[in-house]
């Protein structure tokens, strides 16, 4: 992976604390976000992309922990800072100014008290701006998700569903920063508004030339905006690639699943994969895909596939390609 | 598409406002009527509850006299002065037609509830007047004090829930909750009041004042209001601060709170503007609710720290069966009880825009 990287994730390990021990939700993830790209992060409920996209913003809280891993970030001056490392007020200077969240609760993400104008400038004052350029540059945010400027006034109940993730975003892309972690964000809206919302978020990438991390469950919506994708299984990245490779060759079986299941035009029967996704409490031996695999052998339920690099930006961890990448490195 | 979203809300944020003055008017005409009717029901059931409870008023004042004047019983006599009573006290009229004549007394004769027994010929009202002041004096400041102090450290246990100290207040305020206010008031009569000697624990001022406005007779006021309103507070305010903590921490886990960390706020705002102005709206109800059901625990401390509220005009009105009396007090306990509550319920719009909107 190249050191160029805007956010190098290593080793980046998340659990749940229990009573005795944690169980661990996310496994050793390894990636690099590139500057100015749309990563879509793929995978079944449960999987864990969630807890990967709260650590990244350093939001997990108890019973969610961090355990271990960089996230090493470069910033716009040339500097790079770990955000593993960062003590929460270096941290809370950081937020919104280079790395915002688009939640996953978005209906219920905005202050039911405060009007939206409050909510949307409180955070830009506490970051160093006078009263009127906080107000200034939310009124230019709201005119890039197409929000009439009034929304200011108003209360969140007043607002439908798909207005409220607007001022989210706005709010999110108001200090301009370098990356966006958004947590399904479309997934409460109807599919016009999910639509209309995506272009805007595309068309605010090119603007701000931001980069976005777009954690969802839906391949449609990867397939519209995503230039990378990264498909999560069970706590662990499955396969990394770019849109186009994982779309029309998916390598790993997990992948080629999941883009089997996808709806054609053409009439042809959905295959869905079968079996369910494991829940973190009973993670399966080696591959932890291997019981619901079509093409499991031997090897897949004693050794761990890691992720390796098939091509240029092409990386899976399946031991089907074991030999070839011996081969190969 | 976006040209239609603008013009909705271009549209509807005036309409909105509109709607919206309207409605709070709305709100406030429809909790006034709910305040009225609640009043006249009060009356009613306290009016008849009353006249139920066994034992004739009259038969205990004759007794009460015939006492006092130690003479033998003149049979004769005895008739004269009943009827001459009955006839004072409308006893004779029908119950349905006593209840009217007493609805339009009230209402139309500037609030008369009819003669007191306690007192004869003092008029109850009067009595009830000079009396209330006590009462309200030590319950109201009590229970405000209970509900800003518990509402400020329940906050703040709340925030801070997983801190030793926090479990060990939770500890602390449970045990306080249920313990019965009558108890709390004998320990601190006993320990501060008679083994300390620290604060006075009888009366409502020292023994040698009159009342005027000097600071002597002031102070003396406030050292013999400070255990009776501590016995209360202690009890409601462990109640305050449990409810506000269980508020404080479901708001805790709400997405805003998330969203408002991850914008970078500082802990301090998100603690005031995000969870506290949240999890401050059910517990200004819980104030409502509290203040109905607290003013009974007032009337018992005012019997044990002997102080000379309603509570006490209760138990000696309720001795001579003086139903007069007792009607009045409680028309009156409601009356505050149904105000401070109506207070506190046309405030809660100030504090949650969606309330406003409620139709």
């Amino acid at each position: 992976m190249s050191g160029s990287a805007l956010l190098e994730i290593r080793g980046l390990s998340a659990g749940l604390q229990g009573r005795r021990s944690i169980t661990q939700v996310v496994s050793g993830v390894n990636l690099d976000v590139h500057g100015g790209e749309i990563l879509g992060v793929v995978g079944e409920s449960g999987c864990g992309k969630s807890t990967l996209a709260a650590a990244i913003m350093r939001l997990l809280v108890l019973p969610q922990v961090l355990q271990s891993g960089t996230m090493t970030m470069r910033l716009e001056d040339g500097k790079t800072v770990e955000l593993m490392e960062l003590p929460d007020n270096e941290l809370r200077h950081l937020r919104w100014r280079h790395l915002s969240y688009i939640p996953q609760g978005s209906m219920n993400s905005l202050n039911p008290v405060l009007r939206v104008e409050r909510q949307m400038t409180d955070t830009l004052i506490q970051h160093g701006l006078s009263k009127k350029e906080a107000l200034d540059r939310s009124i230019a945010a709201l005119e890039l998700v197409n929000l009439d400027t009034k929304v200011l006034q108003s209360y969140p109940h007043e607002l439908s569903g798909g207005m409220r993730q607007r001022v989210i975003i706005a709010s999110a892309v108001s200090m301009r920063p370098a990356l966006i972690v958004a947590d399904e964000l479309t997934t409460a809206l109807d599919v016009v508004t999910q639509r209309q919302i995506l272009q805007e978020l595309a068309a605010i990438r090119d603007e701000l030339g931001a980069t976005i991390i777009l954690i969802t469950h839906d391949m449609g919506v990867v397939a519209q905006i995503a230039d990378r994708v990264a498909v999560m299984y069970a706590g662990k990245i499955a396969e990394l690639g770019t849109v186009n490779d994982i779309f029309e060759d998916p390598q790993h079986p997990y992948a080629r699943g999941l883009i089997g299941s996808i709806p054609r035009e053409s009439g042809q029967r959905v295959e869905g994969l079968q079996g369910e996704a494991p829940s973190p409490w009973n993670y399966p031996t080696g591959c932890r895909f291997h019981p619901r695999c079509p093409e499991v052998f031997e090897r897949c339920n004693q050794h761990t596939p890691t992720l390796q690099q098939r091509a240029m930006d092409r990386w899976v961890a399946c031991h089907l390609y074991d030999a070839e990448t011996e081969f190969d490195g | 598409m976006t040209a239609n979203i603008d013009a909705r809300a271009d549209e509807s944020a005036t309409e909105r406002q509109d709607a919206g003055r309207r409605e709070v008017f709305q709100y406030a005409i429809r909790r006034f009527g709910v305040y009225l009717f609640t009043l006249w029901a009060a009356i009613t059931v306290a009016f008849f509850i009353f006249r139920l409870v066994p034992g004739d008023p009259m038969n205990i004042l004759l007794g009460n006299l015939t006492r006092a004047e130690g003479r033998q019983r003149d049979a004769a006599a005895e008739e004269a002065i009943i009827a001459h009573y009955r006839e004072i006290f409308g006893m004779d009229d029908p119950l349905p037609l006593q209840y009217v004549n007493y609805l339009r007394k009230a209402v139309l004769g500037g609030l008369d509830l009819g003669p007191s027994f306690v007192e004869y010929p003092a008029q109850t009202k009067d009595l009830v007047f000079r009396r209330m002041p006590w009462t309200l004096g030590i319950f109201t400041t009590s229970v405000f004090l209970a509900w800003l102090i518990g509402t400020g450290l329940g906050a703040l246990i709340g925030w801070m829930q997983r801190h030793g100290l926090s479990q060990l207040a939770v500890i602390l305020s449970t045990l306080l909750q249920i313990t019965p206010q009558y108890l709390v008031a004998l320990g601190l009569i006993i320990y501060a009041g008679y083994t300390l000697r620290i604060l006075p624990a009888g009366g409502p001022y020292a023994r040698h004042l009159q009342p005027e406005w000097s600071w002597e007779f002031i102070s003396s006021l406030i050292q013999h209001a400070i255990l009776p309103m501590l016995s209360n507070m202690i009890v409601i305010g462990a109640g305050f601060t449990l409810g506000m903590r269980a508020l404080m921490i479901s708001v805790l886990g709400e997405d805003y709170l998330t969203f408002a960390r991850a914008k970078g706020l500082s802990p301090f705002t998100v603690l005031k503007d995000y969870a506290f102005r949240n999890a401050l709206i059910p517990q200004v109800t819980g104030l409502a609710i509290i203040i109905g059901a607290t003013l009974n625990g007032t009337f018992i401390i005012e019997i044990l720290f002997q102080y000379p509220g309603l509570g006490t005009l209760f138990v000696q009105a309720m001795g001579l069966r003086d139903f007069n009396t007792m009607q009045a007090i409680v028309l009156f306990s409601i009356f505050a009880v149904l105000t401070l509550t109506l207070i506190v319920d046309l405030a809660l719009p100030l504090l949650d825009p969606r309330i406003r909107r409620v139709a």
